[in-house]
C-alpha cells in the first residue's frame, strides 16, 4: 500500500533517481570539512531563533512610556524598538534566552564562515573549478557581516545606536555622493525616524532572502564538483573517497546540528550578551565610553581607531580621514578576496582543474602571504578595544594606540617569513603532523620487560583501507559486511558520477 | 625623588581650586551629624594626620614641595581620598586606584574632621538621603554625565594619557555624592546647577543599586562590563572553539597513512603536493 503511494508518487516527481544518487554523495572524513556546517546550523539556529523574536519586536521609532519590570527605566520616554526588546526580555517566557542565543548564533555564524574560508585558503581548496563557490561563499560573508550589523542596531539602544551614528558618517565620507546616499538610506539627517523599520525589513528579508539563496547555490555547486579531498589512499582527482551521506554523514551532520545548537543554547542560558537593559534608550546627545561593534565589525573600527587623521584635500573636494580606513579598506579588501583565485592562477601559470588539496606547507609562499594578511586584520581587530586593552593592561591609551599602529605595519612583515620558514622545516620533516603510533612496555611475570607496538588508532585502520566503489557494489550490504567484521568502511565514487 | 616630584607635578595644579575659600559650593550641606564627641575625634585625627599624612602635607596640611595644601578643603575631598585608598599615595607620579582603605571608617572621619577644622571652607560630607529617590531618573543623569567616562555600566576605562575612569564597583554612596560635588583628579565638580541635590540623590540610588549589582536582572555571566570586545572572545573561543573541538571529534583527523611520507598518502597516483619541486612552488603563486 504505501509501496504504491511511494510509486505513484515517483512516477510523477521522478526523485527516487536523483535521489538516490544524493543519498550515495561521498564525504570526505576529515574534521576541517565539517566547518563549513556550524555556519549552516548556527544559521538555522539564527531563522529558527528570529522567528520568535519578531513575534515580539515592533520596528517603529514611535515614542512610548516605559512601563515594564525593570525600574530605571520605568517612566523613561523609549523608542518602541527598544521598548519591546526589553519587554521581550523580561515579560515573555524563554525571551532572553531566545535573544542571547540569537545574538550568540549571529557571531558563531560570521566566526564560523571566518574559520572555513581560512580553511578553504590554506587548502587551496579555492582553485578551479571552484573560484566561483569561492567568490559566492565571499559574498555571503559580506551579506552576514552587514546582517549581523542590522540586527545588532535594531534594539536602538546606546551602545548601537552610536554604532549607527558611526555608520552614517562612514556613508557620508564616500567622495561626492556619500551625503546623498546617507539621506537615501536614513530618510534624511541622522537619526530621523525611518532608519528602524528600513534595518528591519533589511535584517529579517531582503538579507536572509538573499542569504539563503547564495547558500542554496553554495551547496548545489559543492554537489555538482562534489568535495575536494586530501590526498590518501586511493584518494585521486577523479574519485571522492570517504562517507556516504546516507546512513552515515546523515547521522554525523544530524547529531552535529544538535551540538551546534546546544553551544549556542549553552552560551544563551549562561553568557550575557548585549544587555541592553543597562545601556538604555539611545538618543543623540547620550554616549558611553568604551562602544565597540560586534566582533566582526572589530577590524573595521580598529582601522578606523589607528587611522591618522589625515585629509584629502582636492580642489573643491574634501575627502575625509574616515573614507580610508572605512570605505577604500574594505573595498580592497574583498576585492582582493574575490581576485586571489585569478590572481594565484596568473602567478602560478596553474589554471588546470584540482580536486586534491594541498598541505598548507606545501605551499609556503601561499601560506605566507595568506598568514600575513590575515595577521594584518587580526591586529587591527585587536586595535578595536584599545581602550579595553589599556584599562587592563594599566598603560597609557596613548600607548596602546601607538603600538597598535606599529604592530598593523611590524606584524605582518614579521609573520611572513616566519610562517614560510616553517612550511619549509616541516616539509623537511618527515611524520612531522602524523600522529605517533604508542609502544607499550610491558613487564613480564619473571620481571623482565618488553616493548610492543600499541594498535592503530580508528582513524588509521580506516585511512589503510582501500576504498570500495560504491557505484559497483550494493551500499546496504557492503556496510552490513563492514559491521559484522567490527570496522567501518571506506567508499569511493567517481567524480562524474551523476 | 624624581618620582616625589612628579608627584608634585601631578597633583599641584589640581587642589588650589579646592583649596579656595571663596569657590561656590556644591551643597548646603556643612554640618557633618555623624561625628559626636567632636574633641576627642580631633585629637584623633590630629594623631593620625601626624603620623601617615604630614610628611608630605605638612604638620598644619599647609602643602610642601611633594604634595598640595589641604586647608581650606573641607572634610568631603579628605574623606574621599583617605576612604578609597587613595591616600596615603602607593605610587607617586601613577594615578592612585582604589584600595583597601589604610583606616577604619571613623578614623578617617576623625581626619577629615581634623583637616577641615584647620581652616574654613570647603565641602562637608554630605549625607545621602536615598528617601524618594527615583533609579530611573538616576540612570538617565548617569547617561548623560558619568556614562561618558565611567562607561554606561559603570566598568570604568582608559581615558587619554593614562588617566583612568575608574570602575564604580563598590563605591559607595557617600563617596559618589563627594567625588561628584569635589571633582577629584582629572574627574569636573558637578555644581548643583549641573546636577541637582536630588539629581545626584537620584544617581546614587541608581549606582548603588543597579550598577554596582549587574547581574541581578539576569542574562548570566555579565564578563566585566566591557560589552562586544568580551562578547567576541567568548562568541569565538568558547562557541566557534566549541564547535569545531566537536568537528574534530566527529571527523577523523588523518588524511593519509601514518607510514609513508608526509603529503605523499599512498605514493601511487596522485598528484601530491609533496611531489612538487621547491623551485615550482615559488613560481606558484
Amino acid at each position: 500500500m504505501i509501496d504504491s503511494l511511494f510509486s505513484w508518487i515517483d512516477d510523477r516527481v521522478a526523485l527516487s533517481r536523483s535521489g538516490r544518487h544524493l543519498l550515495d554523495k561521498i564525504f570526505p572524513d576529515h574534521w576541517s570539512f565539517m566547518i563549513g556546517e556550524i555556519a549552516l546550523y548556527s544559521f538555522i539556529v539564527l531563522m529558527l531563533t528570529g522567528v520568535f523574536l519578531t513575534l515580539y519586536f515592533v520596528p517603529s521609532s514611535t515614542p512610548v512610556v516605559y512601563h515594564g519590570v525593570y525600574a530605571p527605566l520605568r517612566g523613561q520616554t523609549v523608542s518602541a524598538a527598544f521598548d519591546s526588546t526589553v519587554n521581550l526580555s523580561f515579560q515573555v517566557r524563554g525571551g532572553l534566552l531566545m535573544r542571547q542565543m540569537h545574538h550568540w548564533a549571529a557571531n558563531i555564524f560570521v566566526g564560523a564562515i571566518v574559520v572555513h574560508m581560512l580553511r578553504v585558503f590554506f587548502t587551496g581548496a579555492f582553485r578551479r573549478p571552484r573560484e566561483a563557490n569561492w567568490m559566492l561563499g565571499t559574498t555571503l560573508l559580506i551579506l552576514a557581516i552587514f546582517n549581523g550589523f542590522l540586527g545588532y542596531s535594531l534594539p536602538d539602544d546606546l551602545i548601537s545606536g552610536t554604532g549607527i551614528r558611526i555608520a552614517f558618517s562612514i556613508m557620508e565620507s564616500i567622495p561626492f555622493v556619500g551625503t546623498y546616499l546617507a539621506y537615501f538610506l536614513f530618510g534624511g539627517s541622522f537619526p530621523g525616524t525611518a532608519i528602524i523599520p528600513r534595518f528591519f525589513i533589511l535584517h529579517v528579508l531582503v538579507l536572509p532572502l538573499l542569504i539563503i539563496g547564495l547558500l542554496a547555490g553554495h551547496l548545489g555547486m559543492l554537489v555538482k564538483h562534489k568535495h575536494a579531498q586530501f590526498p590518501g589512499k586511493g584518494a585521486r582527482d577523479d574519485n571522492v573517497v570517504g562517507s556516504p551521506l546516507w546512513p552515515t554523514y546523515a547521522a554525523k551532520a544530524g547529531g552535529f546540528f544538535f551540538l551546534t545548537t546546544g553551544v549556542t543554547a549553552l552560551l544563551g542560558a549562561i553568557v550575557q550578551i548585549n544587555p541592553i537593559w543597562q545601556y538604555g534608550q539611545y538618543y543623540a546627545y547620550k554616549v558611553s565610553y568604551a562602544v565597540q561593534p560586534d566582533w566582526y565589525m572589530g577590524w573595521l573600527d580598529g582601522a578606523l581607531r589607528v587611522m591618522p587623521s589625515w585629509e584629502l584635500n582636492l580642489p573643491g573636494h574634501m575627502i575625509p580621514t574616515v573614507f580610508f580606513p572605512a570605505v577604500l579598506l574594505p573595498g580592497l579588501t574583498f576585492n582582493l578576496i574575490y581576485a586571489w583565485p585569478f590572481i594565484e592562477a596568473k602567478l602560478s601559470g596553474d589554471t588546470a582543474e584540482h580536486h586534491l588539496l594541498e598541505r598548507p606547507r606545501d605551499k609556503p609562499l601561499r601560506t605566507a602571504i595568506g598568514a600575513a594578511v590575515f595577521a594584518f586584520y587580526f591586529v587591527l581587530f585587536g586595535a578595536s578595544a584599545t581602550d579595553v586593552l589599556a584599562n587592563y593592561l594599566s598603560l597609557s591609551l596613548n600607548v596602546v594606540l601607538w603600538a597598535f599602529r606599529i604592530l598593523c605595519i611590524v606584524v605582518p612583515i614579521v609573520v611572513f617569513p616566519v610562517t614560510y620558514k616553517i612550511c619549509l622545516e616541516l616539509r623537511a620533516t618527515p611524520g612531522a603532523g602524523q600522529r605517533k603510533r604508542h609502544n607499550l612496555v610491558v613487564r613480564t611475570a619473571d620481571g623482565g620487560y618488553t616493548t610492543i607496538a600499541a594498535e592503530e588508532y580508528p582513524g588509521y585502520v580506516k585511512a589503510e583501507l582501500e576504498p570500495v566503489a560504491l557505484d559497483q557494489v550494493d551500499l546496504v550490504s557492503a556496510m552490513a559486511a563492514d559491521a559484522d567484521q567490527g570496522t567501518e568502511g571506506v567508499y569511493q565514487i567517481p567524480r562524474d558520477y551523476r | 625623588m624624581l618620582a616625589l616630584a612628579l608627584a608634585a607635578v601631578f597633583y599641584a595644579p589640581r587642589h588650589p581650586a579646592h583649596a579656595s575659600p571663596s569657590r561656590p559650593l556644591g551643597s548646603a550641606v556643612l554640618v557633618d551629624a555623624r561625628v559626636p564627641g567632636t574633641s576627642a575625634a580631633l585629637a584623633q585625627g590630629r594623631t593620625l594626620f601626624d603620623e601617615n599624612c604630614s610628611s608630605c602635607h605638612g604638620t598644619q596640611a599647609q602643602g610642601s614641595s611633594l604634595a598640595p595644601n589641604l586647608r581650606g578643603l573641607g572634610s568631603a575631598t579628605v574623606d574621599l581620598w583617605v576612604s578609597s585608598g587613595w591616600m596615603p599615595l602607593a605610587n607617586p607620579g601613577v594615578q592612585p586606584a582604589r584600595k583597601p582603605s589604610h583606616f577604619t571608617p571613623s578614623q578617617t572621619l576623625g581626619i577629615a574632621r581634623y583637616v577641615a577644622s584647620l581652616a574654613p571652607g570647603g565641602l562637608a560630607i554630605p549625607t545621602v538621603d536615598l528617601k524618594g529617590a527615583s533609579s530611573a531618573e538616576g540612570f538617565s543623569v548617569f547617561a548623560l554625565n558619568c556614562a561618558p567616562c565611567h562607561t554606561i555600566t559603570g566598568a570604568g576605562d582608559a581615558l587619554s594619557n593614562g588617566i583612568v575612569a575608574p570602575p564604580l564597583h563598590g563605591v559607595t554612596g557617600t563617596q559618589i555624592e563627594e567625588a561628584v560635588r569635589t571633582g577629584p583628579g582629572n574627574m569636573p565638580r558637578f555644581s548643583t546647577f549641573t546636577v541637582s541635590k536630588q539629581q545626584l540623590a537620584d544617581v546614587v540610588d541608581y549606582v548603588t543599586r543597579y550598577v554596582e549589582h549587574p547581574d541581578s536582572p539576569g542574562g548570566g555571566l555579565t564578563l566585566g562590563g566591557v560589552g562586544p570586545v568580551a562578547e567576541g572572545f567568548v562568541g569565538l573561543f568558547a562557541g566557534v572553539g566549541l564547535c569545531v573541538l566537536i568537528a574534530l571529534w566527529i571527523g577523523d583527523r588523518n588524511e593519509s597513512s601514518g607510514e609513508s611520507e608526509p603529503g605523499h598518502g599512498d605514493g601511487s597516483h596522485d598528484e601530491g603536493p609533496g611531489t612538487e619541486t621547491p623551485e615550482r612552488e615559488v613560481a606558484h603563486a
